[in-house]
């Protein structure tokens, strides 16, 4: 293996130009954005008739995918405070990865909470006119003040790399110069600037602990303090948070792999990294299968009447198929690909990241919908398809478009910054050689 | 020929004895109709048209019989004054139109008849009542005193009753609670009575009025008469709501106190560390302009 020298480093981690399959991969991105964008025009222009949310069903695939996005982004706490709090020196490489998936989700977690309101000229009440006893007003409380620490998370270990890509002039071109000096051309690698940097990442890596804990619970709590079959339940906010860090966790085991491929990385995300992630990813995995057997096990055992239709709905009933579909690939599968060494390379890592996610979007889906289909009191005359959910082609292409759009600003992210920290992997590089 | 004319009347028979065998099958119940007349605080007068009939044995209300009510009586179609059908109460609510003032103004007495037409389960049915143009005046006196006098209209003038019914009773809950534990008290040669009101604490309303009422209930010659006035005897009502009241299930800007006190505490300490981060970045940039 070549010696890393830090000229080596830095040619390495210097953000590149997209090639060929960048561009088609921005291209579909945008695309999948136009097409969200065009859905969402018909929905201003028509109303929320143009979703098949009604009476019942008021929060469908637009607040299945809020509760996801908030969900993956409690990764940047997970990763960047958590791991650094307990000086665990591996997680260096992905701490970036993990606050700009942290930061994108966020953003676009806020963006859904208005495309589902309907009417987004409105949005401004809820800072007028919210209460304060009302969850609804704690999450947007919280997740603005989770967004800008996760920015100020993302921004501070910036500054030593803008320094290094400041000095490239010629290879970043005009605007992105621009772009460096605006940010980060005060730094100068002083001493006293390193010591307020590191208090200040300490510091924001142990305030934004709390607040990602607040932001899931308060969003658990949307649904925990509705009495209603299926979100009635005591278990709902180390639920959420146990399955939050595990989707962020496959979250950045999946953008590890991407990026690793695409940027030539092996020699910083190594298998080493792919290894503690999948032990990491088990962990998590087990614990919100703990936290799904209190949830459902529970109530199905003594199966009360008001709680029966909504279990048996997603045990064997309508739901059943998305239920253990989501089970087994957020949980299951996962677990049975990482308990082995071989199933910890890459590969098999990634693979099983990327069942995570896409058993936890469907997850979520099945806190949100299946309950507002079970109400307490039942439905009598009303039309036949208030009895069931099926999203329209607008509310996918919405959903997917806001999906498309959190991974087009992480893309952009990893083409203008190093997606890995330069100056920490130098630090760290000659830390390793002088032992 | 005589072969067919027998079976001529044999195809006649087949042809009719279904119609005959059902119209014995359906035996039709006895329809009762009644008539009640009320004379509401002397101001409107109204009749109820209750309808019902013998069912196993019992009286039940019979709903959606069509009836016909006439002021004095049905022959002349002109004293129709109410047409429709009896409620599920098996009731026919009928207030007494001006277009009846001339009818009314004729006498003393009143004749109202009510007609109901045959249906398939009843036969028509027909009641007339007669009531003597009567009404109740209700005032209160010193020592929370009630007086009622009962007046009929003879001839052209309105004139005590002696020896009628009444009630007097304060509205309490949608019903009427007696004023003391004499159920009913009967006029004097004067046309009046006076009852002694004995409910103390009674709430009332905002200045703790009452209402105090007095009834004719159901009398053979004058039906039922009412009649209403205040009094102010009842405890004085506080409007009480929490409305203002700072809770968690409160409107905006009326959430409790400890939670106001935590939720901006956290929020300020939070966004303390947020600005103060902030302020670093400008030390930061300080020290390198230096």
């Amino acid at each position: 293996m070549d010696k890393l020298t830090e000229s080596k480093i830095i040619e390495d981690l210097f953000p590149q130009k997209f090639g060929k399959i960048g561009q088609i991969w921005v291209l579909s991105l945008l695309l999948l954005c136009a097409l969200g964008a065009f859905a969402y025009g018909r929905q201003l222009y028509y109303g929320l008739e143009v979703t098949a949310m009604r009476d019942y069903v008021s929060w469908g695939i637009y607040i299945s995918n809020f509760v996801f996005f908030v969900a993956i982004s409690l990764v940047g706490s997970l990763i960047t405070a958590v791991l650094r709090l307990t000086n665990v020196k591996w997680s260096t490489p992905l701490t970036r990865i993990a606050e700009i998936i942290a930061v994108s989700a966020i953003t676009f977690a806020s963006l859904i909470i208005i495309v589902d309101m309907g009417r987004p000229e409105r949005f401004y009440n809820l800072f007028l006119h919210g209460r304060l006893q009302s969850p609804i007003i704690w999450d947007v409380i919280v997740i603005t003040t989770y967004f800008f620490i996760s920015l100020l998370l993302l921004y501070f270990p910036l500054l030593p790399d803008l320094k290094i890509l400041i000095g490239f002039k010629e290879r970043n071109g005009k605007w992105l110069q621009k772009l460096y000096v605006f940010l980060g051309s005060f730094w100068n690698n002083s001493l006293a600037q390193f010591k307020i940097t590191d208090k200040a990442i300490n510091i924001l890596a142990i305030a934004i602990i709390p607040v990602a804990f607040s932001i899931h619970t308060v969003t658990s709590w949307l649904f925990a303090t509705t009495y209603r079959p299926g979100w009635d339940s005591t278990n709902f906010g180390a639920y959420f948070i146990s399955g939050a860090f595990l989707v962020g966790a496959g979250g950045v085991v999946v953008a590890m792999y991407i990026f690793r491929i695409h940027y030539k990385l092996e020699k910083y995300i190594t298998n080493d990294h792919f290894d503690r992630m999948g032990k990491v990813l088990v962990m998590l995995a087990l614990l919100y299968l703990y936290f799904n057997v209190n949830e459902f096990l529970v109530p199905a055992f003594k199966m009360k009447k008001s709680e029966e239709e909504h279990l048996l709905g997603l045990f064997t009933g309508e739901f059943a198929p998305i239920f253990w579909f989501a089970i087994f690939t957020a949980m299951f599968i996962p677990i049975f690909i990482l308990l082995f060494k071989k199933g910890r390379r890459p590969l098999p890592a990634f693979i099983a990241g990327v069942l995570v996610v896409v058993g936890s979007w469907f997850k979520r889906f099945l806190i949100v919908t299946p309950t507002l289909l079970h109400p307490f009191l039942p439905m009598h005359d009303v039309p036949a398809s208030y009895h069931h959910y099926i999203p329209t082609w607008e509310e996918w292409a919405i959903a997917i478009g806001s999906l498309a759009g959190a991974l087009l600003v992480i893309t952009f992210f990893a083409r203008i910054f190093p997606i890995i920290p330069i100056h920490e992997t130098i630090l760290e590089t000659e830390s390793n050689e002088n032992k | 020929m005589k072969t067919n004319n027998l079976l001529g009347l044999f195809f006649i028979l087949i042809a009719v004895l279904p119609e005959l065998l059902l119209a014995q099958a359906v035996e039709k119940n006895t329809l009762i109709l009644g008539v009640k007349y009320f004379n509401d605080n002397n101001i409107s007068q109204h009749l109820v048209i209750e309808a019902k009939s013998k069912i196993d044995g019992k009286f039940q209300k019979i709903d959606n019989i069509p009836v016909k009510v006439f002021i004095t009586n049905d022959s002349n179609k002109n004293n129709l004054i109410a047409a429709g059908m009896t409620s599920e109460r098996g009731e026919l609510l009928v207030l007494i139109p001006p277009s009846a003032k001339g009818e009314w103004l004729k006498s003393n007495k009143q004749n109202f008849v009510a007609l109901s037409a045959e249906t398939k389960l009843y036969d028509e049915a027909r009641a007339e009542l007669a009531v003597t143009k009567a009404k109740i005046k209700i005032d209160t006196l010193d020592g929370k005193m009630v007086k009622a006098s009962v007046m009929a209209l003879l001839d052209t003038v309105w004139t005590p009753m002696a020896g009628v019914e009444l009630v007097l009773a304060v509205k309490r809950l949608g019903g009427n609670l007696n004023i003391n534990e004499t159920l009913t008290y009967t006029t004097d040669t004067s046309g009046s009575m006076i009852g002694e009101f004995k409910r103390d604490s009674l709430p009332g309303d905002q200045k703790g009025n009452l209402v105090l009422i007095a009834n004719v209930i159901d009398n053979d010659t004058y039906g039922n008469l009412s009649s209403e006035t205040t009094a102010p005897w009842g405890t004085k009502l506080t409007y009480a709501t929490n409305y203002n009241h700072r809770s968690l299930f409160a409107r905006r800007g009326h959430s409790p106190f400890w939670l106001e006190f935590l939720a901006y505490g956290i929020i300020l300490a939070v966004w303390a560390v947020i600005v103060y981060l902030i302020f670093q970045i400008r030390e930061i940039k300080k020290l390198g302009a230096v």
